[in-house]
């Protein structure tokens, strides 16, 4: 009697097991996307707030139902983002177009949206004591090593025919910099935002002796996702999804009543510089706001010297091996492929 | 222990396999991961891992210094000056606590309190107090660990059995051949033990301070290599860290040996 009912039990479990799965195979096939606060990206946690995409495994909001996809949201600091991203545990991942290229070169990645790009977001900033590039030379310049800050300072320098070389840049990270700059312990530093308007604000003798204005559009922040995520079932549908997303957040965010409540939103957590100061935040860093801004941008001819430029100063400062392959347009090899035709078929889907 | 002891061939045989079960575990893990992806750098195969070392051994073409030489001239530096102060104040801490009435009033609460301080968490108040130099790193290593080691001391002394110290007054030793001839002698096992285990700690302390503000060292090459997905440096560098800790592990048993011949304990 006993054994019958373990096996009653037995059968009750596994069918219960077997009629689950069927449920599950309707649902939408599961996305994940990484990301990390920053601008144009935390755009991705506001769409989840407002409802329009839901950022749970399971749950779909209408841009998701409308592609037919489920975009899982994983929120982390930059740095695991990548990680993630480059053991395949995630799909996409938000990233600039200067540290997606070591992980592209063991995992082939599709830039699909370009989200913002850097003007004025990366700056060095001097104290009183620094008055030109020779006071400069005498100090360290602290800011973290072999990433966007590197490249703005090395950049800007070269732009001002001096060598880099010259130039003490010490490893530090960014908002342990600007904690020491503020204390008066460090005379220079490269940082990015919110750390530059916050530093700025908080010591009176600082100043702004160059940024990433005049390297315009050459740091590019956006969103990758791999080519063997593309080619999942789904995986374009997925792509098409996250970029319809980001523009109707752009949407919000140009509509007069709804504008400044979604751009506190946006600061929320990646600062809390409050409303004005988030309204320079954007355009320091300038969001690629419209699908005809990113096609420029994607299909013009200064990203190609732009990526020559970046890829040249990664092989040179040993960030990567060897320059990854960078292609452009639809053909399907390289490292690393900027990838326009994901942002036309969103402009070509009617809207529902 | 319950039960008898193993006989040398199968215990070393049983201890081998289980090292290897983690070998093998990590060597599947790795191939399960190059099926999915035959590039992938995030779990490096053996043959990867030994380039890794390769870049870390030899000569950095820009710099003319290995990776390795310099970043272990600076870690080292700041851990053992950590530890040695760390060690130095826990001892003098400790003693005093467990010795006298009045340092424990005076110092016992306080520690109690720092002992379940995570330094880690607190960084910007050192980076306030001591700037970033190797001041700073000795700081957050002294911090973590002192409390933890004193408060062990302390009760490491409180166990001093009492007819020891009453058999020693009654043949007339003064307070600081009592401090130092019996309660010295007999906690020095357990100072050592407790030692052993703040090594790992320390570690952890230096390695989190130096991820945010270090343009050299072990922390320094972890963060940078691991933002950029090269695993084939990270996971031989963790080795290193590991072998560092046997090492020394090795020196602080080697040390107890010498000095606490007539202690015995399991592990010996």
């Amino acid at each position: 009697m006993k054994k019958v009912f373990v096996w009653l039990s037995f059968f009750a479990v596994l069918s219960f097991l077997l009629s689950a799965s069927p449920v599950r195979a309707q649902e939408y096939p599961a996305f994940t996307l990484a990301w990390s606060e920053y601008p144009s990206w935390s755009t991705f946690g506001v769409l989840h707030e407002a409802g329009v995409i839901n950022g749970a495994l399971g749950k779909v909001g209408p841009v998701e139902e409308k592609w037919g996809v489920d975009i899982v949201l994983e929120e982390m600091d930059y740095d695991s983002t990548i990680q993630l991203y480059a053991s395949g545990q995630a799909d996409a991942v938000c990233i600039t177009n200067m540290d997606i290229l070591s992980p592209s070169l063991s995992l082939n990645s599709v830039a699909v949206l370009p989200t913002s790009t850097s003007f004025g977001a990366d700056a060095l900033i001097v104290s009183d004591k620094i008055k030109d590039f020779n006071d400069l030379k005498k100090v360290n310049v602290a800011g973290l090593d072999l990433s966007v800050s590197s490249y703005t300072f090395d950049a800007n320098l070269e732009l001002q025919g001096e060598n880099p070389d010259q130039y003490r840049f010490v490893n530090m990270d960014p908002a342990t910099a600007a904690l020491q700059f503020q204390q008066g312990a460090l005379d220079a530093i490269v940082v990015w935002n919110p750390f530059v308007l916050d530093t700025l604000e908080k010591r009176s003798d600082s100043r702004v002796m160059f940024d990433s204005t005049s390297i315009p559009g050459e740091i590019i922040d956006m969103v990758v996702v791999s080519q063997a995520s593309l080619a999942k079932p789904q995986g374009k549908a997925f792509a098409s999804a996250v970029i319809d997303a980001f523009y109707e957040l752009n949407k919000m965010l140009a509509d007069p009543a709804e504008g400044d409540d979604t751009l506190i939103a946006l600061g929320e957590k990646f600062s809390n510089l409050g409303l004005q100061s988030m309204r320079k935040v954007v355009k320091q860093t300038k969001f690629y706001s419209t699908p005809e801004e990113a096609l420029q941008l994607l299909e013009g001819e200064q990203l190609k010297a732009t990526m020559k430029k970046v890829v040249a100063y990664c092989v040179k400062r040993e960030i990567v091996e060897q320059a990854p392959m960078v292609t452009f347009g639809t053909q399907q090899q390289g490292n690393l492929l900027f990838d326009s035709s994901y942002i036309k078929n969103v402009m070509a889907t009617p809207k529902e | 222990m319950i039960g008898p002891s193993l006989k040398p061939v199968p215990r070393i045989m049983i201890m081998a396999a289980s090292v290897m079960i983690i070998i093998l575990g990590y060597t599947y893990l790795a191939h399960k991961q190059h099926i999915k992806n035959p590039k992938d750098k995030t779990i490096p195969t053996w043959v990867q891992l030994k380039e890794g070392v390769e870049k870390i051994f030899e000569k950095n073409k820009r710099s003319g210094e290995r990776w390795i030489v310099v970043d272990a001239q600076a870690s080292a530096r700041r851990l053992f000056l950590g530890l040695l102060w760390g060690i130095a104040g826990a001892v003098a801490v400790g003693l005093a606590i467990g010795c006298f009435p009045v340092m424990e009033a005076v110092f016992a609460p306080s520690l109690a309190i720092l002992a379940k301080l995570p330094p880690t968490a607190a960084l910007a108040l050192f980076f306030v107090m001591l700037g970033t130099g190797t001041s700073m790193f000795v700081g957050i290593i002294v911090v973590g660990i002192l409390p933890v080691l004193a408060q062990s001391i302390y009760l490491a002394i409180k166990d001093v059995p009492r007819e020891l110290i009453d058999k020693a007054t009654t043949l007339g030793a003064s307070r600081p051949e009592l401090v130092w001839n019996v309660i010295v002698f007999h906690v020095l096992p357990q100072i050592i033990n407790a030692i052993r285990l703040q090594i790992g700690p320390a570690l952890v302390y230096l390695i989190a301070a130096e991820y945010a503000t270090a343009h050299i060292g072990f922390g320094y090459r972890l963060r940078l290599q691991a933002r950029l997905v090269n695993m084939d440096v990270v996971y031989p560098y963790l080795a290193i860290l590991i072998i560092f800790g046997f090492l020394m592990d090795g020196v602080l048993k080697y040390a107890m040996n010498r000095l606490c011949r007539w202690y015995e304990y399991e592990g010996r």
